[in-house]
């Protein structure tokens, strides 16, 4: 592999590749705005100006500059090498740039970064931004000096709506172009342009358009400064109070890597996003995906209930797991029916059919139905994990939900024990399941199969419990704990584990890593530890140190 | 160690003081002086300010709760939000003061200000604006971080002892509604509001572009 000198450090690179990607890729930022590793090259911010040493037998390129010397009081002709921007310059073999190591590049950086914040209206107390903000951070690294301007900055429009999920801030904006650049490549929608020029330039809508469709949030997820805030997150909570913890969208098949930030204080999630992952999603998620933390806080089942008469009776998990264990007993060897589901991890779904294999019971699988995918990232299937509940069924036959529904109008099935509560079937179909003697439901969120349940426990989401997923790819992908399990919550596998012990099963399990041990041993393909697969044909791009995020214990 | 040698002279008691009358006397005529003298200030009415004059012949102390001694200028009392010009919140809802606040007694709840006001896309306001004063210790961080003047501790007061707990939850109306110990609802910052003729600058509709 070729490789090139930045400040004494060798960088080897790929060909075709340029100074600030292969820098990025061996973990060194070289400060930067408008480049992004997932978007075409503006170099419009100049703020990776780098200095490149002549090659040999060639004169570096020299300007005459002005420069102010204290000693005569006044300005005196000078010369700099011309520098060139790391993000779009070449990496050649042998070639020796000076970043760090050059006065000339660091007095470049501490000038641009004054230039940027000329106008800027420097409301850091009240900008979302305030905490992740390249300007502020470079305002640290690279300039650290006052204003020097006296005149009035320009002022430009603040608090404009592009569309419903996004505002916009044009005072604070650095004209960057990332946003427009993210409508046009990863959407191919020229929604958003730049209007005027110099210090007057905003970021527009285009004429009779609004911001709009699936990746709107990407454009606010790309903003290196507040200037587009997302309506959802605006002024909910400061990102210092947040901590990240790394998780996998439940929101479809695609299974995009996520950052899930958490307020730890009052256990609430407060938004999610991406986690740059080159094999899955790359650097983006849709909408939806940015949006299944609401999920999070709405339509819990936060304790466990049981059907007595027709009526539902809240009660403790405890006695609702005996109550389930004292009917399922009754049931003959054969007619009890296991429903798994495609929205819980693969470990529940693993406990399950260790359950079900015990009782020698038929697999069904539970799962939403189909969604509106597209070309980029969205699958049709909006089930997160419904390869992996096939995998860990280890070739024995799965049947969907109306497979279920028939055996039981068939009078095939006196009892169902099942995770989930959702449904691909039309919820009248459901009715055939009063014929059934015993329904068994852990879930973590309400849904149309709830209400037919004769017993149902409450589960920990998936921000709630460590497990893991496996996408439409067959890639299984680990999600970490973010937060405490609400109410009576508890981890599904237990939940199963424990009904299987009152049951007098041997399912052992009491640990997560027993299960996922156990996984490792039985289903390996759906084991998130084992070495990720690497496509050889795309660069793998390791992000910069990440902050830690905080051990997640699972067991409660 | 070497070092001078002070001898003390042994009291001499002579019989007046060996029969303890007379110094009884003596002793008991002090008091009797500052019963009279206290007595004869306050039927005079002519009490000296024992705050002010603590080492004044007369009484010496003060009534407390009718009288209060002053506290100093930057003594930390009770929170009070203070007030613009037309009587709105000068806070911003930044939550520094909650970041800072080590007791993390305060809770804010920021929103946006309605279409059409001149101050939204600028500012955001407290919806919400919380202070548990049973878990604030009083430490004035929340003060030293506001970036708008909006809170400050100088209302010269403690805390008063209620009798039930959710008497200390000061919502954003009591603490708007207690004053500095000057009596004043504002602070002497000067602040500029956008659109007013004071507020620096020039904006798109203005500035002709």
């Amino acid at each position: 592999m070729p490789t090139f000198k930045l400040d004494d450090i060798e960088i080897p690179f790929e060909k075709g590749e340029t100074i600030i990607q292969a820098a990025y890729r061996q973990g060194i930022e070289i400060p930067h705005y408008c480049w992004h590793p997932g978007l075409s090259i503006a170099a419009n911010c100049r703020m990776c100006l780098v200095e490149i040493e002549p090659g040999p037998g060639q004169r570096a390129m020299m300007l005459d500059v002005l420069k102010w010397d204290a000693a005569k009081n006044d300005y005196v002709v000078d010369r700099k090498p011309k520098l060139q921007p790391a993000c779009q310059q070449m990496a050649a073999e042998g070639m020796v740039v000076r970043s760090e190591n050059s006065h000339f590049v660091r007095d470049a950086r501490a000038h641009v970064q004054e230039f940027l914040l000329l106008n800027h209206p420097v409301d850091c107390p009240i900008c979302d931004q305030a905490g992740e903000c390249k300007l502020q951070d470079y305002y640290m690294t690279e300039q650290r000096t006052p204003k020097r301007m006296l005149d009035e900055p320009v002022h430009k429009p603040k608090g404009v709506v592009f569309g419903d999920t996004i505002v916009y801030d044009a005072e604070r904006c650095i004209a960057c172009t990332r946003c427009i650049r993210v409508c046009d490549e990863l959407v191919g929608d020229h929604m958003l342009d730049l209007r005027e020029r110099g210090n007057k330039n905003e970021i527009v809508t285009a004429p009779g358009r609004k911001l709009e469709g699936d990746y709107t949030l990407m454009t606010e997820h790309v903003c290196p400064v507040g200037a587009l805030t997302s309506s959802h997150f605006r002024f909910k909570a400061r990102v210092w109070t947040l901590t990240q913890v790394p998780s996998i969208c439940p929101g479809c098949a695609t299974g995009c890597n996520m950052f899930v930030d958490v307020d730890p204080r009052e256990q609430r999630a407060y938004r999610n996003r991406p986690r740059d992952n080159e094999a899955v999603n790359k650097y983006w998620m849709c909408d939806d995906g940015m949006m299944t933390y609401l999920r999070e806080h709405e339509h819990r089942v936060l304790t466990a209930s049981v059907r007595r008469d027709g009526t539902r009776e809240e009660t403790t998990v405890e006695a609702a797991l005996e109550r389930a264990a004292a009917g399922l007993k009754g049931v003959q060897k054969g007619w009890l029916a296991v429903l798994l589901s495609a929205q819980a991890s693969t470990e529940d779904n693993f406990v399950m059919v260790e359950f079900a294999r015990q009782l020698g019971a038929p697999l069904y699988l539970s799962a939403k139905g189909p969604w509106r995918g597209d070309e980029i990232l969205r699958n049709v299937d909006q089930n997160p994990n419904r390869a992996g509940a096939v995998a860990v069924a280890n070739n024995a036959k799965v049947g969907s939900l109306k497979d279920l529904l028939h055996a039981v109008s068939a009078g095939q099935v006196q009892a169902v024990v099942g995770l989930g509560t959702d449904i691909d079937a039309d919820a009248e179909s459901l009715a055939v399941l009063s014929r059934v003697s015993e329904v068994v439901l852990i879930a973590a969120h309400d849904g149309p199969l709830a209400s037919r349940a004769s017993v149902l426990l409450p589960a920990a989401s998936s921000f709630e419990a460590t497990g893991s997923f496996m996408n439409v790819k067959g890639i299984a992908q680990e999600f970490r704990k973010a937060l405490n399990p609400k109410g009576d919550a508890v981890p599904a596998w237990d939940l199963v584990a424990r009904l299987g012990r009152a049951m007098e099963l041997d399912l052992k399990y009491r640990k997560f890593k027993e299960v996922r041990a156990a996984l490792a041993v039985l289903t390996p393909a759906a084991n998130p530890e084992r070495a990720p697969v690497v496509d050889p044909q795309t660069p793998q791009i390791t992000p910069p140190a990440t902050p830690t995020t905080p051990s997640t214990e699972t067991n409660p | 160690m070497p070092g001078k040698t002070k001898v003390m002279k042994k009291p001499v008691r002579t019989l007046a003081d060996q029969s303890y009358l007379l110094e009884v006397v003596k002793g008991l005529g002090t008091t009797l002086k500052h019963f009279f003298q206290g007595t004869g200030q306050m039927v005079s009415g002519n009490v000296p300010d024992a705050v002010k004059y603590p080492l004044a012949e007369g009484i010496a102390t003060i009534s407390y709760p009718e009288e209060k001694r002053p506290y100093a200028e930057r003594w930390r009392g009770v929170h009070r939000l203070t007030h613009r010009d037309d009587g709105s919140p000068r806070c911003v809802a930044c939550l520094c003061c909650s970041t800072a606040c080590p007791a993390q007694c305060i809770y804010i709840k920021p929103g946006e200000y309605p279409e059409g006001d001149k101050r939204r896309g600028y500012e955001r306001y407290p919806v919400e604006f919380v202070i548990d004063e049973l878990r604030c210790i009083f430490c004035g961080f929340c003060v030293e971080a506001c970036p708008c003047d909006a809170i400050r501790m100088d209302t010269g007061t403690h805390m008063t002892a209620f009798d039930e707990k959710s008497a200390f939850i000061y919502d954003k109306d009591k603490l708007m509604s207690i004053v500095s110990q000057h009596g004043t609802q504002k602070s002497e910052n000067p602040r500029h509001e956008p659109g007013e003729a004071t507020h620096p600058g020039i904006d798109r509709l203005r500035g002709g572009h």
